[in-house]
């Protein structure tokens, strides 16, 4: 095969898996970088340290693409957004900046298999369903001027929040930002179970604020992996491109289906994939 | 909200201008990363091999040599700063706007500090 080919057959097959990933992380509600690093180690062989330095470039694109729909529309809590956002980027410098470049490709298997194995807890468990009831104002809370409200389109009303548990969240989210900055995923899962969970935030702010703060989170993280020259340019343009193109695609599916089962079958999948990952990091398989 | 209050509405909201700035950032990347891809396979001397091991080049001032010698390598660094920037950009907007629209000075500094955390890795901690 002349050399030509050769570049475009790679690059369309990075493009094809990403893309695929894109649609299966949009709908299991899980965001791109935990679908595409083991995508691209498990089919298309591609070291796990390249996968993710292309991943964490990648989920800015996605998450700003998402983001800028949800800031528009008034979800989005700015506010809140701003002050985690302190630290998940301290978090990401601390991953990215000390951490990464020091892990066992193995571990980084293990490490990452565990954090998708997790994230896929809540898929099956059913959280946030309904709207936190009587949430007082902590302290931090109040001083930021954190509460507010949101149009709920579904509800066909303006639903007023109190937000809780500030403290307990900056720490969370400092972890949260340090597995973004190592494992090169947005860690989204984690945000918004920290939100709704410790915060008490409806799952729509919180899904919304996450998303608006992933990307700040990721170019935090991604500004160490540019520097010391770990992304490869070539490899991040076709996973960055099809990400983003699955994940639109992947909400315009959604929107049609609104479908609970179709989400717990593409959690599955990944369920199957990330035991695949845990397995080749123990060593069990290669 | 502020939005109730039409004696107090700002020019510009945060929201809107975070919205734009993250849509137009992201198209404009993947529209120059794109146009990368295209300058390499025009002046066609892009290897698989080296698809898979040349290294990202972040000195601004490499990267504009190469982007007028036409090198699709370049071009497609230029984009992927570009979403970098789409981000750091959006922050930088809202300490500007928290600072002389909103006159809140406790946000001025914390988005202002997110925006130098944003900006080590790339400037300090390599």
């Amino acid at each position: 095969m002349n050399p030509t080919a050769q570049s475009l057959l790679w690059l369309s097959e990075v493009a094809a898996a990403s893309f695929a990933g894109g649609i299966v992380g949009s709908i299991s509600g899980l965001g791109g970088g935990i679908v595409i690093v083991p995508v691209l180690t498990i089919f298309l062989h591609i070291p796990i340290d390249k996968a993710i330095a292309a991943s964490i470039v990648s989920i800015i694109a996605t998450s700003s693409g998402a983001g800028a729909v949800y800031v528009r529309d008034r979800i989005t809590n700015i506010r809140i957004a701003m002050f985690l956002e302190l630290f998940t980027a301290a978090g990401a410098l601390v991953g990215a900046g000390l951490l990464a470049g020091h892990v066992h490709p193995r571990l980084l298997d293990v490490l990452f298999a565990l954090v998708l194995l997790v994230s896929l807890l809540p898929v099956f468990a059913k959280l946030g369903e309904e709207l936190p009831q009587n949430v007082q104002n902590d302290r931090l809370a109040s001083r930021l001027k954190l509460n507010s409200s949101y149009f709920d389109k579904h509800l066909d009303k303006r639903v007023v929040y109190n937000v809780a548990g500030v403290p307990v969240a900056t720490f969370i989210m400092l972890g949260a930002g340090l597995i973004s900055g190592l494992l090169g995923i947005g860690s989204g899962v984690v945000k918004v179970l920290a939100q709704e969970i410790a915060m008490k935030l409806p799952t729509k702010v919180s899904t919304a604020t996450s998303n608006f703060m992933i990307g700040v989170t990721a170019a935090a993280g991604a500004g160490v992996y540019l520097r010391r020259g770990w992304v490869l340019p070539y490899l991040v343009v076709p996973v960055a491109v099809a990400v983003l193109a699955g994940a639109w695609l992947g909400t315009l599916l959604m929107e049609r289906m609104s479908n609970n089962l179709v989400r717990k079958i593409f959690a599955l999948v990944l369920a199957v994939i990330g035991i695949q990952m845990l397995l080749r990091g123990l060593g069990v398989t290669s | 909200m502020t939005t109730d209050a039409p004696t107090r509405r700002h020019p510009l909201p945060i929201e809107d201008a975070s919205a734009w700035i993250l849509r137009t950032g992201v198209i404009c990347s993947a529209a120059v990363m794109l146009m990368g891809i295209l300058f390499s396979f025009v002046h066609g001397r892009t290897s698989l091999d080296r698809m898979q091991s040349d290294p990202f080049e972040y000195r601004p001032g490499v990267i504009w040599q190469g982007i007028v010698h036409g090198r699709g390598k370049s071009i497609i660094e230029a984009g992927i700063y570009l979403l970098l920037l789409t981000p750091i950009l959006r922050v930088a907007t809202s300490v500007v706007l928290f600072a002389l629209e909103e006159r809140d000075w406790l946000y001025t500094i914390i988005t202002l500090t997110v925006l130098l955390l944003t900006l080590a890795g790339l400037l300090w901690l390599g």
